[in-house]
Formats: C-alpha cells, sequence, structure tokens
C-alpha cells in the first residue's frame, strides 16, 4: 500500500508541474502581457517601464521559475486590474466557487442513487427507461441552456428564488442544480450497473435467503458493494465542476472563481488567470489522487500493476 | 474468404461478415432510426438550408428589429422566426448556425481522433516506456480543465474557425486515445496479429491492415461521444462571447445574445436552443445504437 501511495504522490506532483509548465505558457505565449497591463492609452514607453517592473523583458524560462518561486511562497503575483494580491482575490471567489461544487455534487447524489438503485431494482421496466431517458437527455441539454430554463421557470415565471448575485443560500439553489445535473447521468449509470451485478452476486442472495427484509438486503448489502467505484467516479465528477462552473458561475452572475476566470480572460490579468489555471489543475490532480488512494484501500487489486 | 468462394452453391448462405450484421442490426434499432433522422434532417438544413433560405444571416433590417416569428399573433412571413435586436433573419442565422455547428464538430473529432488513435494505437502496441509516456500524456490533458483553457487561447488567437477547430481538437483526444489504447492492448495478443508479426509484416502493415480495421467500433462509439461534446463545447464558448464571434452565427451565440430578452421573448433563446438540443440528443442516440450494434458481438 505504501509504494501504491508513494507512486500515486509522485505522478501527482509530476503532473502538477507539468500542468504549471502548461499554464504559464499558454497564458505567456499569448501577446504582450505588458501592453495588455499598461492599457489602451498607454505610450511606448510606459509599456516600456511595465516590461521592466514585472520583468516581462526576461526570457520565459527564467520568469517561469521566478513565478514558480513566488508561488511556493503562497505569492501568486498582484491583479493589475484588481490592484490587489492574487493571493487575495483568490480567496475572496473561492468560498463562492467550493460552496457551489459541494451543494451540487449534493444534488447530483441525492438525486442519481435512488435513481440509479431504482433503476436497477425494476430493470428495464417504465422506471428504469425514465430514469436512463432522463440521463440521456439530460446530457444533450447544455448548462448554459439548462440554466437559463431554470432561470425562467423559477425565477421569471414562478419568481420563487432569485437568479442573479450570491447574497442568501437561496442564490445558491439554481446553480447547483445547473452545476449538479451534469454529473447524474454517470453517477445514475454506475450506480445501476453496480446495483445490477451486486443483485445476482452470491452474498445478497444469501442475504436473502436469511430472510433478511429487503430494504435492509438492498441497502446494506447490495448498495454497499455498489457504491465502491460510484465514490471515486464522485471525486472525479467534482473536479470537473470546478472547471465547469465557469458556465454557470457566468450565467448567474456568482461571483466565484470561475465568474473571476472569465472576467480576467477578457482583462487579460494573466496573474489571475495563470493562478485559477493552477489551482483548478492542482484540485483535479488532488481529487483523482484521492480517488485513486480510496480505490486502492478497498480494492487490493488496482494496487498491484 | 475465399472460403466462402469455393463453397457449392446449394449450401445455405455463408455467415456475415460481422460488419454486416453490425450494420443490419444497427438499421433495426429503434434509437437509431429516430437519432438518425434528426441528425440527418440537421444536416441537410445546414447544407441546403441556406439556399433555399438566401436572405444574408449579417444583413440587418433595422426597421424590423425583434420582430416575432410567423405563429404569433403579428408574425409574418418576412420573416419566419422573427429577427434579432439588430433585425438580422433569425431562421437565416439559425441555418447558418447549423453549418457552424456541425463544420466545427466533424472537423474536431477528425482531428481529435486522428491524434488521439494515433497516442492510443502506438501506446497499446509498444507498450513499455512508450505506454508510459503516453498515459502521462493523457493525465496531463485530463488534468487541464477544457473550458478554461480553450476560453484562454480563444482570447488570445480571436474566434476565428480555424482557431475553434484546431483549440476543441487539440482538447478532446483523451478519450480517443483511452479506448483505443486499452482495445489495442486486447488485440495485440491475438492470433492474427501475432501471425503477421511471426510472417515479418512491417508495423505500418500490421497497424494499418491487421489492427486498425478492427478498431472501427469502438472509434465510431467514441467519435459520437465527442462529436456531441464538440458541439457543445463550441455551444458554450460561444455563449461566454469567446467562440464564434459576430457577424457570423452560432445557436450559442444566439443564445448569449438574446440572453436579456428571457423575461419578454422567450421563443429567442427557445428558436436556437432546441436545434442544439435535438442534434445533441440525435447523436448521442445514433452513439448508443452504434456501441449496442458493435458490442453485443464482443468486438468491442
Amino acid at each position: 500500500m505504501l509504494r501504491f501511495l508513494v507512486r500515486r504522490l509522485l505522478m501527482t506532483v509530476l503532473v502538477v508541474a507539468v500542468t504549471s509548465v502548461v499554464a504559464f505558457s499558454l497564458v505567456h505565449l499569448s501577446g504582450d502581457p505588458a501592453a495588455a497591463m499598461a492599457g489602451e492609452g498607454a505610450s511606448p514607453a510606459d509599456v516600456e517601464s511595465v516590461r521592466k517592473t514585472y520583468g516581462f523583458d526576461r526570457p520565459l524560462p527564467e520568469q517561469y521559475v521566478t513565478w514558480l518561486k513566488r508561488v511556493f511562497e503562497g505569492d501568486f503575483g498582484r491583479s493589475h486590474y484588481l490592484r490587489a494580491s492574487v493571493a487575495q482575490v483568490l480567496a475572496d471567489h473561492a468560498p463562492i466557487t467550493i460552496t457551489l461544487g459541494a451543494l451540487a455534487i449534493a444534488f447530483a447524489v441525492l438525486l442519481s442513487i435512488p435513481l440509479g438503485v431504482l433503476a436497477a431494482l425494476y430493470p428495464n421496466t417504465l422506471v428504469d427507461r425514465l430514469a436512463v431517458g432522463l440521463a440521456v437527455g439530460g446530457q444533450a441539454v447544455p448548462s448554459f441552456l439548462f440554466a437559463l430554463l431554470l432561470i425562467y421557470i423559477f425565477g421569471v415565471t414562478l419568481r420563487v428564488l432569485p437568479i442573479s448575485g450570491s447574497g442568501s443560500w437561496a442564490h445558491f439553489v439554481l446553480p447547483a442544480i445547473a452545476l449538479g445535473y451534469y454529473a447524474t447521468p454517470a453517477i445514475m449509470r454506475l450506480t445501476r450497473s453496480g446495483m445490477l451485478d451486486a443483485l445476482q452476486s452470491d452474498h445478497v442472495r444469501t442475504a436473502r435467503a436469511y430472510g433478511l427484509p429487503a430494504w435492509r438486503v438492498i441497502i446494506k448489502h447490495a448498495l454497499r458493494h455498489a457504491m465502491i467505484p460510484v465514490v471515486s467516479l464522485i471525486a472525479v465528477q467534482l473536479g470537473f465542476m470546478l472547471g465547469g462552473s465557469i458556465v454557470i458561475e457566468t450565467v448567474f452572475a456568482l461571483k466565484g472563481v470561475g465568474y473571476l476566470a472569465w472576467q480576467s480572460i477578457q482583462r487579460s490579468d494573466i496573474e489571475v488567470i495563470q493562478a485559477i489555471l493552477l489551482l483548478i489543475a492542482a484540485a483535479y490532480a488532488l481529487l483523482t489522487l484521492a480517488a485513486d488512494v480510496l480505490n486502492g484501500a478497498i480494492d487490493p487489486r488496482i494496487r498491484v500493476g | 474468404m475465399s472460403v466462402t468462394a469455393a463453397m457449392p452453391t446449394d449450401v445455405p448462405r455463408a455467415p456475415q461478415s460481422p460488419g454486416a450484421v453490425a450494420l443490419r442490426r444497427l438499421l433495426r434499432h429503434g434509437n437509431f432510426r429516430i437519432g438518425g433522422t434528426i441528425l440527418g434532417l440537421i444536416i441537410l438544413a445546414a447544407i441546403v438550408g441556406p439556399w433555399l433560405w438566401p436572405l444574408d444571416p449579417a444583413s440587418q433590417d433595422l426597421g424590423h428589429r425583434l420582430a416575432v416569428p410567423v405563429w404569433s399573433a403579428k408574425g409574418t412571413w418576412l420573416h419566419p422566426f422573427g429577427t434579432d435586436q439588430l433585425g438580422r433573419d433569425y431562421l437565416a442565422r439559425l441555418l447558418q448556425g447549423a453549418r457552424v455547428s456541425l463544420t466545427i464538430g466533424f472537423l474536431t473529432v477528425l482531428l481529435s481522433g486522428v491524434i488521439g488513435t494515433g497516442l492510443g494505437v502506438a501506446a497499446g502496441y509498444f507498450g513499455g516506456r512508450i505506454d508510459v509516456a503516453i498515459n502521462f500524456l493523457i493525465t496531463i490533458r485530463l488534468t487541464l480543465p477544457v473550458v478554461l483553457v480553450a476560453l484562454v487561447v480563444v482570447a488570445v488567437y480571436g474566434g476565428s474557425l480555424p482557431t475553434l477547430i484546431v483549440v476543441i481538437g487539440l482538447l478532446l483526444w483523451d478519450r480517443f486515445a483511452v479506448v483505443t489504447r486499452s482495445a489495442t492492448q486486447q488485440l495485440a495478443s491475438r492470433d492474427f496479429i501475432i501471425s503477421a508479426q511471426a510472417i515479418g509484416s512491417s508495423i505500418p502493415r500490421i497497424l494499418f491492415v491487421e489492427l486498425l480495421p478492427n478498431l472501427i467500433g469502438p472509434l465510431v462509439v467514441v467519435a459520437t461521444i465527442e462529436l456531441a461534446h464538440a458541439v457543445l463545447l463550441e455551444a458554450a464558448l460561444s455563449f461566454l462571447g469567446l467562440g464564434v464571434k459576430p457577424p457570423l452565427s452560432s445557436w450559442g451565440l444566439m443564445v448569449a445574445e438574446a440572453k436579456n430578452q428571457l423575461l419578454f421573448r422567450p421563443w429567442m433563446i427557445a428558436i436556437p436552443g432546441t436545434p442544439l438540443v435535438a442534434l445533441v440528443l440525435a447523436i448521442n442516440l445514433v452513439g448508443d445504437a452504434i456501441r449496442d450494434a458493435v458490442a453485443a458481438d464482443g468486438r468491442a
């Protein structure tokens, strides 16, 4: 187990290191950061002085090393647009995205696991078809369209929920549904197939033969077994959500990291963009690491190989 | 197949090739019929639509801004689907959007398919260090958030069609690589590959003549998934204002431009939104049917 852990950890560090290079080059190969920072009406002399101050006249590898060193010290640079340290800006925006992600995954789990179990209990019936149909249909609706539909129904027609901003808990309901919905088809399908396998397994048959109540067999014996792969899928889906929240946050004007990223791209606020790219990639890498370790802990066969 | 030719004619028909079986199964599949019909209609609309409705999708008719569609009380056949804020004909923009969606979708899948299959086959066939390196590349690709990276690149290089195709194509190859890698690993130990190696076939011959034809089933399935993915991604990028740029039209862009009309003119979102959902749904249905058709004989 220890060897497996160490190897996966090294791999994660390596992955994050390479993504940091990608994040840095994506932003820096993209034209002239000094010109973007100096603003539209800047004279060539102004641009030159910005270039000197921020070290943009140095070779890129040198700039990268300097940037990385500062990142290790917790200094992500300064947002030239917001005139604040990037670390501070991120600390202001991160809680909203984390809340949104947690609520969205909670919604996804509460919707998809019962649906998946129902579909597996009554395979090839109307219930199963409805659940699978919901998953297939849901995957076809783009997130921004689904978000606008939610706004139209609950915000405009019924007027029961706020549609913009992040003032209260109610502001998170629609965004969490819109974001969480995208994780439901995958979780539901995996729950369904896991339950189908589990229900036919020997230990469930034995439990039934013992005369245990049906719900107990289903929840305690079958579902527990079926949940093993689902748990790590949930971790990976949470990673996807961090990257995908950009669309949802923009539609609902939730001032989280995704919205910040979108605004920063339009403002050419490169220090913010590269910090967000790096952090989201690192969060995703850590979540997949967690999923792998969890799987390895549950299923010893994964550790070898 | 020379065995078939040598057989006497009165013997019952020889077993059909796996491809023919899969095709027959596919054509009888309900999902394929529904999805295929919708997909066919959208492709047809994209190809001949702009001919049949030759209004310029970019020309602004400022006297008829925000015209209502023909089915509402004040609608006219002058603009069957109404017009947008700038008085551009909604039907013409819709048809151009179909072309944009399909062009971006099919070309990105072609690009990502070639990249992903190349990497996946190389990793699966050669194994060892090459496999480790390519696996690492796949992990890196999965770690990068697709929407965010695409937004950054498009913000830099602009939202021209070729840029969008290259960016999306370079981002969506991972599933092709993962699937072809494991399929190749399974095939590499099969007799027909080992015999080809034994008679001294060149590596390109083994890969292209022996291996690749056996990957077509899984490849087509992944291609449908990524086609839907690419269409959704283009729509999302255009919706965020960093995809297809006006005056060119795109369904995602049309939704974005009509966003502020949600309260009073919801049809302006429904009109581009419906074909977008229909297109992705149709692609998914066709993909599911193909998966059923090729998986049932155990070759997937």
